[in-house]
């Protein structure tokens, strides 16, 4: 089976006082390994909690999803941990680098968890640094370098445990236009070289940049259809 | 911009720890020591209460046990297993060593001949003691000094052996010579040494001995006496209204420590018998032990540091809640930085550690600095009242342990609180 995650039916709800809300309701979805896709929507659309669901910073109320072909749905609180840092490369649209760490440390901390040893662990950053090609800047903290500098660093930082799903939140909401196309042919070297790879963005150019694209509206997916035209980034 | 894609990537897949991993805690008090010294006031001001308390423990702790120490050794200056028997009411009060003037001379030779005789294989000395002020004069100078009267017996009792020169001997007090041993002192300001001559009351004494500068100890410095013959004293120095046969007290040196409590018993009896006295009540006279002294001062010392103490822990609880305090406004401010290491991989106990493991750096490093500084205060007002501080590694210690005790405590519940959050709130956090 070639499914990286598998998504059935699954349902989000919160209470807002005393008053459910549905922000999923019912989205079954299915990934598989190497695809690029797009998860987009308007705002409200349900497109975050998805992202935070197959990211495991949040679970279904219900329904089942398999990431790796395992059910994930009944982690407890440090096995959710370990998959986070395992399976799930994040890259967040205000880059969240911890301020205090220079540029290698923060690519290394997610080993630091995996208890990878600090020789391996500094060779495998300055593998990644080199991979998004910023190895230079690998002793600035982030208030010293650019935006676009620090997406980079945050997804070398994603990269660096080989995740069974790069999971990009707006990565490029906040760049300029110039800077989101470079970090969007990162992002399609990656795929290209083997990555699953989902970006959820509500900006239509972004999401032309992958190979399929989902679609949500009001909890629900609205539409799932391969790109015929897949922008080229570089 | 290069984009070469590296066919050959390390596989790092195998090197991931199969037990859960976790942040070494090198890593961990790393970034703990960087959340300190990045913020470095906030960090001192976090501290100051458990600074504070530490080092005023420190300081007062050493400060006490140095007076403690100090008193101490001037009591054992005053000779060792020494018991005195001494004039006065059957009340057990009254200060050990000090000068008793007036009142009614009950203690008599006769007494301190007998208790000589009773006990004369359990005591390795006994000099019956009278004394008085008497200004000492040798050609144009003069000086206020302690003149005592008293046996050969007294060198021994009373651990005053001459540095020059040597003490009267029994000889010279049958013989009612004038000779004295006079402290060093007398002997500075008098310009005298050993067989000088000096003038009390007119009559003229000869020097046989000086006394090695004993340090200004306070009250009855031996550094201001003169010691006579005691029959010497009684003929020629007495005064009117003394009977000749009456001394003020009589020192007696036990020979074995381990007796001195039952001797001390004894010569209570053997005085009651030799003064007719039945009732306790009506003893005209006190045994006093110089252990109890000692452990009446040893329980002052005891109240005071449990005092110490009390003060100490409220000082440094309100360090502690001061800690918590700042720790609890650390975790909201850095709710993001929790949930992106929540995001990265970061299991509850990872972000546990990292936060208790800063309050206890915080706390430590308060300990550290509050020991240093109460030290240098002990040392800095030891000098100004003329105290040499015992700096008591139990105490620094204590101190130091409390503070980490503190830091684990307050800590904890910031902590926790750190370590329970949902990562999705705490991404969410602004």
């Amino acid at each position: 089976m070639n499914n990286i995650l598998e998504l059935q039916n699954v349902i989000k709800s919160y209470y807002l006082a005393d008053e459910e809300f549905q922000a999923l309701k019912g989205v079954s979805l299915t990934v598989q390994r190497g695809e690029m896709v797009a998860l987009m929507g308007p705002s409200g659309s349900g497109k975050t909690t998805l992202m935070q669901i197959i990211g495991l910073l949040d679970a279904p109320s219900e329904g089942a999803y398999q990431l790796r072909g395992r059910d994930v749905t009944t982690l407890n609180e440090n096995e959710r941990s370990r998959a986070r840092n395992l399976d799930i490369g994040f890259v967040f649209q205000a880059f969240y680098l911890l301020t205090r760490q220079n540029v290698l440390e923060n690519v290394e901390t997610p080993m630091i968890y995996a208890g990878i040893p600090a020789k391996e662990r500094r060779e495998r950053a300055m593998w990644a640094l080199e991979r998004v090609g910023i190895a230079d800047k690998w002793r600035n903290l982030p208030s010293q370098i650019s935006g676009g500098q620090k997406q980079r660093v945050a997804v070398a930082r994603a990269l660096t445990l080989e995740p069974a799903i790069l999971l990009a939140d707006e990565p490029t909401g906040n760049l300029d236009s110039k800077t989101s196309i470079e970090i969007m042919s990162l992002f399609q070297a990656l795929h290209n070289e083997g990555s699953t790879v989902i970006i959820v963005t509500h900006e239509p150019e972004i999401g032309e940049h992958c190979q399929r694209i989902v679609r949500l509206r009001d909890g629900l997916l609205e539409s799932d259809s391969p790109n015929r035209q897949i922008r080229k980034a570089a | 911009m290069s984009l070469v894609l590296e066919q050959e990537t390390p596989r790092i897949t195998e090197l991931v720890s199969s037990g859960g991993g976790g942040m070494p805690l090198s890593q961990t008090v790393q970034i703990a020591a960087r959340a300190i010294i990045g913020n470095p006031l906030r960090s001192i001001l976090t501290t100051l209460g458990v600074i504070i308390g530490v080092a005023a423990v420190i300081a007062l702790t050493s400060l006490g046990s140095g007076a403690t120490s100090g008193i101490q050794k001037q009591l054992e200056g005053l000779g060792t297993n020494l018991l005195t028997v001494s004039s006065g009411s059957g009340a057990r009060g009254g200060g050990f060593g000090l000068v008793r003037g007036g009142g009614q001379q009950t203690i008599t030779l006769d007494d301190v001949k007998a208790l000589r005789e009773q006990f004369s294989s359990r005591i390795s000395g006994i000099a019956p003691t009278v004394q008085r002020n008497i200004q000492a004069k040798a050609g144009t100078n003069n000086i206020q000094a302690t003149v005592i009267g008293s046996w050969s017996d007294y060198a021994l009792v009373r651990n005053t052996i001459p540095e020059k020169g040597a003490f009267f001997s029994e000889t010279d007090n049958n013989g009612r010579k004038r000779v004295a041993v006079i402290g060093y002192q007398v002997a500075t300001d008098l310009l005298l040494s050993v067989g000088g001559k000096f003038k009390l009351s007119g009559i003229t004494f000869n020097v046989v001995g000086i006394l090695p500068d004993k340090g200004d100890a306070g009250f009855a410095s031996p550094n201001t006496q003169i010691i006579v013959p005691l029959s010497t004293y009684s003929q020629r120095l007495g005064r009117q209204s003394s009977t000749a046969d009456t001394v003020s007290s009589a020192y007696i040196q036990g020979k074995d420590k381990n007796d001195l409590k039952q001797l001390q018993t004894d010569l209570i009896d053997a005085m009651a018998k030799l003064h007719k006295k039945e009732v306790p009540d009506d003893y005209d006279f006190n045994v006093q032990n110089q252990a109890d002294a000692l452990s009446s001062l040893n329980q002052v010392t005891t109240i005071l540091t449990l005092f110490l103490g009390g003060v100490a822990g409220i000082s440094l609880l309100v360090g502690g809640i001061g800690i918590m305090n700042i720790m609890l406004v650390s975790v909201t401010e850095r709710t993001r930085e929790i949930g992106i290491r929540k995001a990265l991989g970061a299991r509850p106990r990872d972000i546990l550690t990292q936060f208790l493991v800063e309050s206890i750096a915080l706390s430590v490093g308060g300990g550290l600095l509050g020991a240093a500084i109460g030290i240098g205060l002990a040392l800095l007002a030891g000098s100004a009242l003329n105290i040499t501080p015992v700096i008591g590694l139990s105490s620094v210690l204590l101190a130091f342990g409390f503070s980490a005790f503190v830091g684990i405590f307050f800590g904890y519940y910031p902590a926790s609180r750190a370590a329970k959050l949902q990562p999705v709130d705490a991404l969410r956090y602004e």
